[in-house]
């Protein structure tokens, strides 16, 4: 079932909660856990801060492909692509100008695919992990998504 | 104030005095200005060094480390070193040393495995 909610910063924790919830009911790689919760928690982040500017109703939605675990985050905000956020600045802290970037960067290190649409009522976000779970559950049995 | 960070404040001291904040919970968008907050009411206080213990840090973010780069503006605003000579870390916790290490924080913050080993390096 996906978790749909008015997001907002106080409830990233309870976000990252339902990551880790609904990745071990889809027989989600534990030692993936920390990587899924860091990839929704920056998505999330930049929807309500960059996206809506604050609060704003989000659908996080996890289901598998496969043995890919693929997450779908869909907002009604202004359309952002994290692709066109500006690259995250790795030069040494003193020549750092703005500390920007940092959150897509992470997003793209931990995930092996990132692909943003906009839809009629705004934005969907879909991040998929290859190999994440065990054994492919039969066609018939494909989880959310 | 949020109930997913909370900071518990000592002072160190050696040849030299550390202020060490001990964080446990999460670092991320909604408590950045709480950590943040934290470390400024210490600076403010006469706190020259900081010693952060991550060890209990569940979540550590992209936000969590944009608030820990703006301390180590606060310590050392002119600092030509491209190093972070006042901030320091202690035992990070696993998910937090990942972050460190794939933003490259890991080469301008030295991190420790003690207090001692921390106040002997200052």
């Amino acid at each position: 079932m996906p978790l749909k909610l008015r997001a907002s910063l106080e409830q990233l924790s309870h976000i990252r909660d339902f990551v880790v919830d609904s990745a071990t009911a889809l027989g989600v790689d534990p030692a993936l856990f920390d990587d899924l919760r860091l990839a929704v928690d920056e998505a999330v982040t930049n929807i309500i801060i960059h996206g809506y500017g604050g609060p704003g109703d989000i659908e996080l939605e996890l289901g598998t492909d496969g043995t890919d675990l693929v997450v779908r985050l869909r907002d009604q905000a202004p359309e952002f692509d994290p692709a066109l956020a500006p690259a995250a600045d790795l030069r040494p802290l003193g020549e750092r100008d703005s500390p920007g970037g940092f959150g897509v960067y992470l997003m793209k290190s931990v995930m092996d695919e990132i692909h943003h649409q906009t839809t009629e009522t705004g934005n969907e976000l879909t991040m998929i992990k290859h190999g994440a779970v065990a054994k492919a559950a039969p066609p018939d049995a494909k989880q959310g998504g | 104030m949020s109930e997913d960070l909370q900071i518990a404040i000592s002072r160190e001291e050696g040849d030299k005095a550390i202020t060490v904040m001990r964080l446990r919970g999460s670092l991320d968008a909604n408590t950045q200005s709480v950590l943040e907050n934290k470390a400024k009411e210490a600076i403010d206080g006469g706190a020259e060094y900081l010693l952060l213990d991550l060890s209990a840090v569940d979540y550590l973010g992209s936000a969590g480390m944009r608030g820990i780069h703006a301390i180590t503006n606060l310590l050392s605003p002119d600092d030509p070193s491209m190093r972070s000579p006042k901030l320091k870390i202690l035992n990070p916790s696993p998910a937090a040393a990942k972050i460190f290490k794939t933003l490259g924080f890991d080469a301008f913050i030295d991190v420790y495995g003690s207090v001692d080993e921390a106040i002997a390096a200052l």
